[in-house]
């Protein structure tokens, strides 16, 4: 007997360990079992491991979510920058528009304060001529621009026009050293002569006698005489006022109420009626 | 030792076994490591030394299912044993036949859990095996994985006896 257990020892034991099995089965089905030393020490080194894999698990899932997260972000701010940039191109033509619209409105409200046919136009560019100092308008004689006639803003005068083709026209501007135009002290209703000083875009006074009053920032206007220009529009006001201890005529200068350099739109105004051209006018009242 | 390591590697499987099954969501099909082990054992372990690390095995798989019942202890042993008897009727050596193997193993654990199971508590539904094909497959590649593994650490890795369940 005992050297056939010695014999089947292995067989044996497994056999015991089989019917253990079944018998721990067999029980268990009746009752739960609670958990002994062997399970508890088992459950306690599966518990770190479980922890650890799921940490690192995590780990790896949040770094993933975050590089994909961070890959969205990144093609997110591409298309907000080209958005943006969209959005500021956008936003600069708008500024352009609502000037554009705050000019015309001002021309709108000239129109209505003088009215009588006349024509707008848009600045084409600034003639490259050093010698001549003008600007070229999209509007020629095909809209009824004619050579002589004044060109003005909102804010005053412009210039005049040197020459039309048939749908362009230069414009000599008003600080030219060939322009003149008849102007009149608005405060003092003194009469003077306007011409272009040719640099610094600015303008000359002339022919105001010394005694005459005359103070800086004075509003010179059109006085309506040189047949050109209709009467009451700005010129510039007064500035530089030298009375010279010889001489007839004082010098002074005149600040152009027209910025030429921005000028975008103008309005080409109809001839002046021959009866404002300036005139003789002897001591009987007779031309 | 190679007991031990047996255990270890068997905890360490099951630890990961049931993080992996949280994240994938297998709550149909699982992983069947411990079967691989087994299959594993059957192949390479003498008789007393797989049987009880393959008891162990089955002993640590039961407690991971959180209501201890003794089934898996005794599949594993039933397994182990069954695996002895075919592997001595065919030659196991390379990685995709041992994943045949195991997956055949796990063809065998998984009806007889079912069986057994069903005959226990009178509900012998075969719904419940709808999870059996893709269980027996995951379980194939896994054993496919381990196969270097489990050949490193040497389990059941000492010259196995010539007998089949007798010495």
């Amino acid at each position: 007997m005992l050297s056939f257990v010695r014999r089947h020892r292995e067989p044996l034991l497994v056999c015991i360990l089989l019917a253990h099995a079944l018998g721990m089965f067999l029980g268990s089905s009746r009752r739960v079992r609670e958990p002994n030393v062997i399970d508890r020490l088992a459950l306690a080194m599966t518990a770190p491991v479980q922890r650890a894999a799921v940490a690192s698990i995590d780990g790896m899932v949040n770094a993933w979510q975050q590089y994909v997260s961070l890959r969205s972000v990144r093609r997110e701010v591409g298309q907000l920058q080209t958005e943006n940039a969209q959005l500021r191109a956008d936003v600069v033509g708008l500024a352009e528009a609502r000037a554009e619209n705050e000019r015309l409105r001002r021309l709108i409200h000239y129109e209505e304060g003088n009215p009588g046919p006349k024509v707008v136009a848009r600045v084409l560019g600034i003639n490259p001529d050093p010698n001549r100092l003008t600007l070229r308008i999209d509007r020629g004689e095909g809209d009824g621009v004619r050579r002589g006639q004044a060109v003005v803003t909102a804010d005053g005068v412009v210039g005049q026009v040197l020459r039309a083709t048939a749908s362009a026209a230069d414009v000599l501007v008003a600080f030219d050293p060939n322009c003149r135009l008849g102007g009149r002290v608005q405060r003092t209703r003194a009469r003077v002569g306007v011409s272009g000083a040719g640099e610094d875009q600015a303008l000359k006074l002339e022919y105001l006698l010394r005694s005459e009053d005359l103070e800086e920032g004075d509003l010179v206007v059109t006085s309506g005489t040189d047949g050109v220009y209709p009467p009451g529009l700005v010129v510039g006001r007064v500035t530089g006022v030298q009375r010279q201890t010889s001489g007839m005529f004082l010098n002074a200068g005149i600040l152009p109420a027209v910025n030429f350099t921005r000028v975008e739109e103008v309005v080409v105004l109809a001839p002046q009626p021959a009866a404002s051209v300036p005139t003789r006018v002897d001591s009987q009242g007779r031309r | 030792m190679k007991l031990l390591v047996t255990l270890v590697l068997t905890l360490l499987f099951l630890a990961l076994e049931s993080v992996a099954a949280k994240y994938v969501g297998l709550g149909v099909a699982r992983i069947d490591v411990t079967v691989a082990i087994v299959a594993f054992l059957s192949l390479r372990a003498g008789l007393l030394e797989g049987a009880v690390a393959a008891y162990a095995i089955g002993y640590l798989l039961d407690l991971m299912t959180g209501r201890p019942t003794g089934l898996y202890t005794l599949l594993a042993l039933i397994t182990f044993l069954l695996g002895r008897v075919a592997a001595s009727l065919m030659d196991v050596r390379s990685g995709r036949s041992f994943a045949l193997f195991a997956m055949a193993a796990d063809v065998t654990h998984g009806l007889l859990a079912w069986g057994i199971s069903g005959v226990s508590n009178n509900q012998m539904a075969v719904s419940s095996l709808s999870g059996l094909p893709l269980e027996v497959l995951l379980t194939g590649v896994v054993a496919l994985l381990l196969y270097p593994l489990l050949r490193r650490f040497g389990l059941g890795a000492e010259k196995r006896d010539p007998g089949l369940l007798v010495r």
